[in-house]
């Protein structure tokens, strides 16, 4: 960015920080904007011509196959069959939709697309044949596809399913040509809230490298004074020959924070009296003798999604074109327009399927690199991140610290206190910075960190707080936000709950539950599962426990779970078995959803054995894939699912199940070694014998 | 210097014989089912088959290919013809989320079935522990695999 773009941005009403060099971008980050779809937004998704119809997916595809889905709601309310609608992923030209993250696709969506493929059906049939249809809303129980007609409560051949089988190119990394060049930017090893640049390194060694083309420098880092030193190659092997060849050597504004992240979130040092800072439940709960005090920590955990991040970036007569798996393509284009100083419509992203997000793919970075080694060089150049920089570079999920109270009184659960200390994960601090978050600490705490903390059982007095800290490394979205570890917590303490008046956890929990839809589940999972109490056994070798757990997401979906686990005599915990029952309302696509909870159980495997990012002296410290590990197979056991189907509105499902999935190992566990899971990813040398 | 690449005589140019056999199946030949992941053979989302073998492109470098029989996911199935019965099973089975790790995932369990046709539980455990899917595509991976042995049956 140029003196003057610096200058263009402040006159849109930004404030440009006058700062050292050229690369100094705006110091207020772009937001994303969120706004709820309408019917009158959908006329623009669907459209009628020749005889075919064409439907823009406004929603990102990542797995969760809302392609499919949305296209079933579509077939449905136009009455045409399956092969008459073609799905094409949306770019910026569709008016603004909002990101694809929490869950909340068919809720939000599928409504608003059978409106108006509902008018848009009574229009042809009127003789219409071009012009844009105004959608008249009807009630939902006029919509096809809300009375459950054609291809809706079924689960046809996935959308774009037979491109993934042949590996046809369909992510970003897969556009590929002889006039594409591979960039990378290369920063300081170092946060980025501390400013960095590059102050020496050895060009003609890198230029010595075969398929060498460029370097380019003072290429602008995210928020704050760092500066990169960009490198484009004609072959993508020859990037890590040429970062390798350059030996550069960085000059650091000033010294990193090593701040002790483990001490900085202890909860023992911040607990208080009188609650946490930002209250999820706050009724008056007394000091004094609590029955029962644990204690529970979760590491930092990367998303660990097998795509890492890629972008292509064209420029053609100042306009700039990014093609991008994102989770928010125009929040994408926003942010490159301010980078860029661009009118927003000068600027087109096209979102590509995702090959696993989770979250994680939601602020403006690979794309930023390319689209300004792109310009810098004239050339096509694509940029997908190696998997140390998505390690060190991406944003996490937040370590946090949890201390959960109770006391008991006849049977029941008469006092709650659950505390958290945590990092940021909306306003995460990857994008936000710390001046900001300053502000949104005190106007909001930050919700991601809450979710999840709201437990749904009947206590007298119950209380539950936590506090933010910013860490030297960037948290933020991780599948779920707070629900999982919030939930994790939770379920173990009403288990320990359990044990300590010895009640059935599943009796001592609908003992405690209201809401009749996860209660149902519970029983269900239950039923399912032949549960018989916790069913702990020792054979020769092996220790074997069963463990249930519930919870109820964004208050509008349920899941429950029983696991099964088997514990060796060093320890080695291997999940054996697992049972849900699921309820997200109506069902658009039933096997889907199953794929859906499939998924979340191995996520809860994952959670509770294995997500954990090893971070020393205020550094991300992995490199590789293999320090992060995930699980394999032979880690993930045979899994039942079962789908409690209710005409209820249609709520979320892809990230319901790790509200129970985790509580329900971790329960287990403790049925077969008598001693409770209390830090996540679990140490298995804890539980030997 | 020479490959047979999904039954075609296919020559590999100087500038690329250096590089990893994935980036010149991917940027060179423009077959980009194998996938880039963690660049060091441990998530599988590279996997081809060479001379009948399962092996990780990202690590394997091009040149030592010279002369061998190089099969990847869009090989298996002929040009317009009907998918290979893994592909099919993939379908039948939705195995795909994201998708990403999916032609590797397929391509070992190709080399698996051609070696034995009617793998134990425990033979599909250890064939396809080195292919990592994130969503948790697990449970239909194996019940694709075992439909495809049921049929061979």
């Amino acid at each position: 960015m140029n003196r003057r773009d610096v200058l263009r941005a402040a006159s849109g009403g930004l404030v440009a920080v006058i700062g050292l060099g050229a690369a100094v971008w705006s110091q207020v980050p772009v937001l994303p904007k969120r706004p709820a779809p309408t019917a009158g937004d959908a006329i623009g998704w669907i459209r009628f011509k020749d005889g075919a119809y064409e439907l823009t997916l406004p929603r990102v595809e990542m797995g969760q196959h809302i392609a499919t889905a949305l296209k079933q709601v579509a077939c449905s309310e136009l009455h045409v069959a399956w092969d008459k609608v073609q799905v094409q992923l949306h770019d910026t030209n569709l008016p603004r939709v909002k990101a694809t993250v929490g869950s909340e696709s068919v809720a939000q969506f599928a409504e608003p697309l059978a409106q108006a493929c509902a008018s848009l059906r009574v229009a042809i049939k009127e003789g219409r044949d071009h012009g844009l249809v105004t959608v008249t809303p009807r009630p939902t129980s006029e919509l096809s596809a809300f009375k459950g007609e054609g291809v809706v409560g079924v689960s046809p051949e996935l959308v774009q399913g037979r491109d993934i089988v042949q590996g046809r190119p369909l992510y970003a990394a897969d556009m590929v040509g002889a006039d594409m060049r591979h960039g990378r930017v290369l920063f300081a090893p170092v946060t980025t809230d501390v400013g960095s640049r590059p102050v020496k390194w050895n060009a003609a060694a890198a230029k010595a490298v075969p398929g060498f083309v460029a370097l380019v420098e003072e290429v602008p880092g995210p928020r704050g004074h760092t500066v990169g030193l960009g490198i484009i190659a004609r072959h993508p092997d020859a990037l890590s020959q040429i970062a390798e060849a350059l030996a550069i050597e960085w000059d650091l504004d000033s010294a990193p924070d090593i701040l002790d992240m483990e001490a900085a979130i202890d909860i023992d040092k911040a607990l208080s009296p009188t609650g946490l800072k930002n209250a999820v439940m706050n009724d008056p709960v007394e000091e004094g003798a609590w029955d029962g005090s644990f204690r529970y920590d979760f590491a930092f955990a990367p998303h660990g999604q097998i795509e890492p991040r890629a972008a292509v970036a064209e420029w053609q007569n100042g306009t700039l074109t990014v093609w991008t798996g994102t989770q928010d393509a125009f929040y994408i284009r926003d942010e490159l327009a301010d980078r860029f100083g661009m009118a927003p419509g000068n600027v087109r992203v096209q979102s590509m399927r995702v090959g696993g997000a989770f979250g994680g793919k939601v602020l403006c970075r690979a794309e930023v690199e390319a689209a300004f080694l792109a310009r810098e060089s004239g050339t096509r150049v694509k940029v997908q991140w190696t998997r140390s920089q998505e390690l060190s570079r991406a944003y996490h999920r937040p370590p946090s610290s949890h201390r959960v109270r109770f006391r008991l009184s006849e049977g029941r659960l008469t006092d709650w206190d659950h505390q958290q200390m945590s990092s940021h994960i909306i306003f995460t601090s990857a994008g936000i910075p710390a001046w900001m978050q300053a502000g949104t600490n005190l106007a909001a705490g930050d919700p991601g960190v809450a979710r999840g903390m709201k437990m749904p059982y009947q206590v007298a007095r119950a209380r539950a707080s936590y506090d933010l800290v910013r860490l030297p490394v960037h948290s933020g979205p991780w599948r779920g936000l707070g629900a999982g570890p919030n939930n994790l917590a939770i379920e173990c303490t009403i288990d320990e709950a359990a044990w300590t008046l010895g009640a059935d956890p599943v009796e001592f929990r609908l003992r405690h539950l209201q809401d009749p839809r996860l209660k149902a589940v519970l029983q269900r999972v239950a039923e399912s599962s032949g549960w018989q109490g916790h069913a702990p056994n020792q054979d020769s070798t092996e220790r074997k426990g069963r463990g249930v757990a519930c919870g109820i997401y964004k208050e509008h979906s349920y899941a429950a779970v029983v696991a099964d686990v088997s514990v060796a005599p060093d320890g080695t915990i291997r999940v054996t078995r697992l049972w849900c029952a699921h309820d997200c309302g109506m069902v658009i696509n039933p096997d889907q959803v199953r794929a859906q909870c499939e998924g979340n159980l191995a996520w809860s495997v994952g959670l509770v054995l294995h997500d954990g990012l090893p971070v020393s002296n205020g550094g991300v410290v992995a490199d590789h894939f293999s320090e992060t590990p995930i699980p394999a197979m032979p880690e993930v056991p045979k899994m039942s699912v079962n789908l409690v189907e209710r005409s209820h509105a249609p709520s979320g499902a892809g990230e319901t199940v790790i509200v129970a999935g985790p509580g329900a190992i971790a329960n287990a566990i403790r049925a077969a070694t008598g001693m409770r899971p209390t830090r996540f990813p679990v140490v298995p040398s804890e539980f030997a014998l | 210097m020479k490959i047979l690449l999904n039954n075609e005589n296919q020559v590999i140019p100087e500038p690329w014989r250096q590089g990893s056999l994935l980036f010149l199946l991917r940027d060179y030949f423009g077959l980009v089912g194998a996938k880039l992941g963690c660049g060091e053979g441990v998530c599988g989302a590279c996997t081809v088959i060479v001379d009948g073998v399962a092996i990780r492109s990202c690590i394997t470098s091009a040149d030592s290919v010279q002369g061998a029989r190089v099969e990847t996911v869009e090989g298996l199935a002929g040009d317009g013809g009907p998918l290979h019965p893994v592909q099919q099973a993939w379908l039948d089975h939705a195995v795909p989320q994201c998708g990403y790790c999916q032609a590797g995932q397929i391509m070992s369990a190709v080399a698996l079935l051609r070696e034995n046709a009617q793998p134990t539980s425990d033979e599909v455990e250890d064939a396809m522990e080195g292919n990592l899917c994130r969503c948790g595509t697990y449970q239909r991976i194996r019940a694709a695999i075992h439909s495809v042995a049921e049929v061979k049956r």
